[in-house]
């Protein structure tokens, strides 16, 4: 294995972790306030993969315009999927057994993921790279696809426009005083069932994101979803749930690992998440950056 | 919510019902072989039932019974399937000695899996189960050499004298004798350890159990079943596939579970029962309404969740007594 190929796997697999740790952040925002684990996030960012991809089939695909509409849009229209759901369902069993939310959650998998089943079907789709993004860069004299790269850029974006969002804005005071102190909140006399809503809102907003990243980055078909579940679980078990932080880490562990892994083992290296995931909860189950619980 | 949780002594009328039952099940299949071949399918169906009966009530050992949330149950009914297709395809072994050795490997396997998932609770512990049985369905699915990868193990053998009938009748005895330990071990004192734990697990500590140890050996009890049930399935379909190991596997039995009732011992046979029924008649009703099968369970499971968590033997017991 010469260093180039190494390096040029190595910026493959940042990309992939910055596209999970997109997705992953959201669970483990979602987790932290609401205390719920939410399996149906991975049919989320699904949802938005072929919501993207069916966007880019009204307009010109392989288009600047396309694509920074499809960003623009398809996000949004997720976070208003988690909206209904928020509401309609999972404020219903805040208060419930850990039990039946893991089951609520489940039955949503179920649901959602054959309703893009009925309505996109089963074949495996891409929408083309907006044609700026299309070619490659040189680095070191490898050619690195611009869109890898692109991703890869984001990934950063997002993590600190959530950090400025959390730690720097009143809302993201409020949703980090929802993690800790709810009632405190809610006595103080801000709608903690409002701000509830909106971190659920933006957790599904960047499932949407990723599903739009997702849709040019790679083929999409109705397996993605739990694919990306488990790698997301895989992702927050190793930084620590609840901790964006962590996720950040533990997306680049997971992202990096398994494409390098690729070289040497081939398609075996996809045991990967699996194995990381099962070795932290047995040394560390609270995560590396995580807290043990309360 | 549910207030019926502690009432596992079985009633005079519940006998007399379960002996009307279970004659009725024995009978069953001398009247459907008089119906050519619908009662051929209809043998094949309840067979499967039972099959899956067997496996959701494993299930509920650590479900319902132990309070653990498991997302890869399915892990061991795999193993189970694996055991008998790989004895019976390739090293040759009767169907009686590897019906015999499923369960044993699946309790091997659940002891080293089950050894680490102990360790946590409620939801790492129901993510760790998920993340060990889809590591063993990547193995399963890669190792094309030994389990056949995607295209599964075909043709395994039957014995001449195992027709659809006596095959009906060898699951069903199994079926109840497996019902009749599980019942034992439920009313035993494990059983009522077991459940101790599910309701306070500090308080369990507290009072000087070990209460990894006995959460342990329910694992293993419960994933021994679910391999029986899995050589049973693979012998009824005569072939074992990568299926039989993934996580919407896992989901039968959950379901099943939770239709039928969690806090029940039969219940979780029953659910699985009626939603193999449901799936069929809505086949016979409309062939698009099984094209969305799954959305039906999700919602029926929707429902459950949120307003009857007892589910059929919940609202049974709600109706006959007023507790």
């Amino acid at each position: 294995m010469t260093i180039q190929l190494f390096i040029f796997m190595l910026v493959n697999g940042l990309s992939h972790g910055m596209l999970l740790f997109i997705i992953a952040s959201g669970l483990t925002l979602v987790f932290g306030v609401l205390r719920v684990i939410n399996f149906a996030h991975g049919s989320l960012y699904m949802i938005g993969a072929f919501l993207a991809y069916s966007l880019s089939t009204l307009l010109t695909t392989g288009t600047l315009q396309s694509f920074l509409l499809s960003l623009l849009l398809v996000p949004p229209a997720v976070a208003l999927v988690g909206f209904v759901l928020e509401v309609l369902l999972f404020r219903r069993v805040y208060r419930e057994e850990h039990l039946l939310q893991l089951l609520l959650t489940y039955a949503l998998v179920l649901i959602l993921d054959d309703v893009v089943r009925v309505i996109w079907g089963g074949d495996p789709r891409n929408v083309a790279r907006p044609e700026i993004f299309a070619g490659s860069v040189d680095l070191f004299g490898m050619a690195l696809p611009t869109y890898n790269v692109f991703v890869l850029l984001v990934g950063p974006v997002i993590a600190l426009g959530m950090w400025l969002l959390l730690y720097r804005t009143r809302s993201g005071n409020l949703i980090r005083a929802a993690v800790w102190y709810p009632e405190t909140l809610g006595a103080l006399g801000v709608n903690v069932s409002w701000v509830m809503t909106s971190t659920f809102m933006l957790g599904c907003w960047l499932a949407g994101v990723g599903g739009v990243l997702m849709a040019s980055l790679a083929n999409i078909d109705l397996g993605i979803g739990m694919e990306k579940i488990i790698e997301s679980f895989a992702v927050v078990v190793i930084g620590g749930l609840g901790s964006i932080g962590g996720a950040l880490l533990g997306s680049l562990i997971i992202g990096v690992g398994i494409t390098v892994l690729q070289l040497p083992f081939g398609r075996w290296a996809l045991v990967f998440p699996y194995a990381v995931m099962a070795l932290v909860l047995i040394l560390r189950p609270w995560g590396l950056f995580g807290k043990p619980e309360r | 919510m549910v207030n019926n949780r502690n009432e596992y002594s079985s009633t005079k009328r519940n006998w007399i019902a379960g002996i009307i039952v279970t004659a009725g099940l024995f009978l069953l299949p001398f009247i459907l072989t008089n119906f050519g071949k619908t009662g051929e399918y209809w043998i094949w169906v309840t067979t499967e039932m039972i099959i899956m009966g067997l496996f959701a009530m494993s299930l509920n050992l650590i479900l319902g019974f132990g309070g653990m949330v498991s997302f890869g149950h399915a892990a061991f009914f795999g193993v189970g399937a694996y055991t008998v297709a790989l004895l019976m395809k390739k090293a040759g072994v009767s169907l009686f000695f590897a019906l015999a050795a499923a369960p044993v490997v699946a309790g091997l396997a659940a002891a080293v899996i089950g050894w680490f998932c102990v360790r946590l609770i409620g939801l790492y512990f129901a993510i760790l189960t998920l993340a060990f049985s889809q590591l063993l369905y990547m193995i399963v699915f890669q190792w094309y050499t030994f389990t056949g990868g995607d295209d599964g193990i075909h043709g395994i053998p039957r014995p001449e004298f195992l027709g659809p009938l006596n095959y009906y009748l060898l699951c069903l005895v199994l079926f109840i004798i497996c019902f009749l330990i599980m019942r034992m071990l439920v009313n035993s004192s494990f059983g009522l350890t077991i459940r101790t734990i599910r309701e306070n697990l500090e308080r369990a500590k507290f009072i000087g159990l070990n209460v990894r140890r006995f959460q342990w050996l329910n694992f293993i009890i419960a994933g021994s079943f679910a391999g029986l049930a899995g050589g049973l399935l693979t012998e009824l379909n005569r072939f074992s596939q990568t299926e039989f190991l993934h996580w919407s596997k896992s989901a039968e039995p959950i379901l099943g579970s939770l239709v039928g009732g969690m806090y029940s011992l039969l219940g979780p046979a029953i659910g699985s029962a009626v939603l193999i029924f449901m799936k069929i008649f809505l086949q016979q009703l409309h062939k698009g309404l099984v094209e969305i099968w799954a959305i039906i369970l999700g919602l029926v499971l929707l429902v459950v969740v949120l307003f009857a968590p007892g589910g059929l033997v919940g609202i049974y017991e709600k109706a006959f007594k007023k507790s």
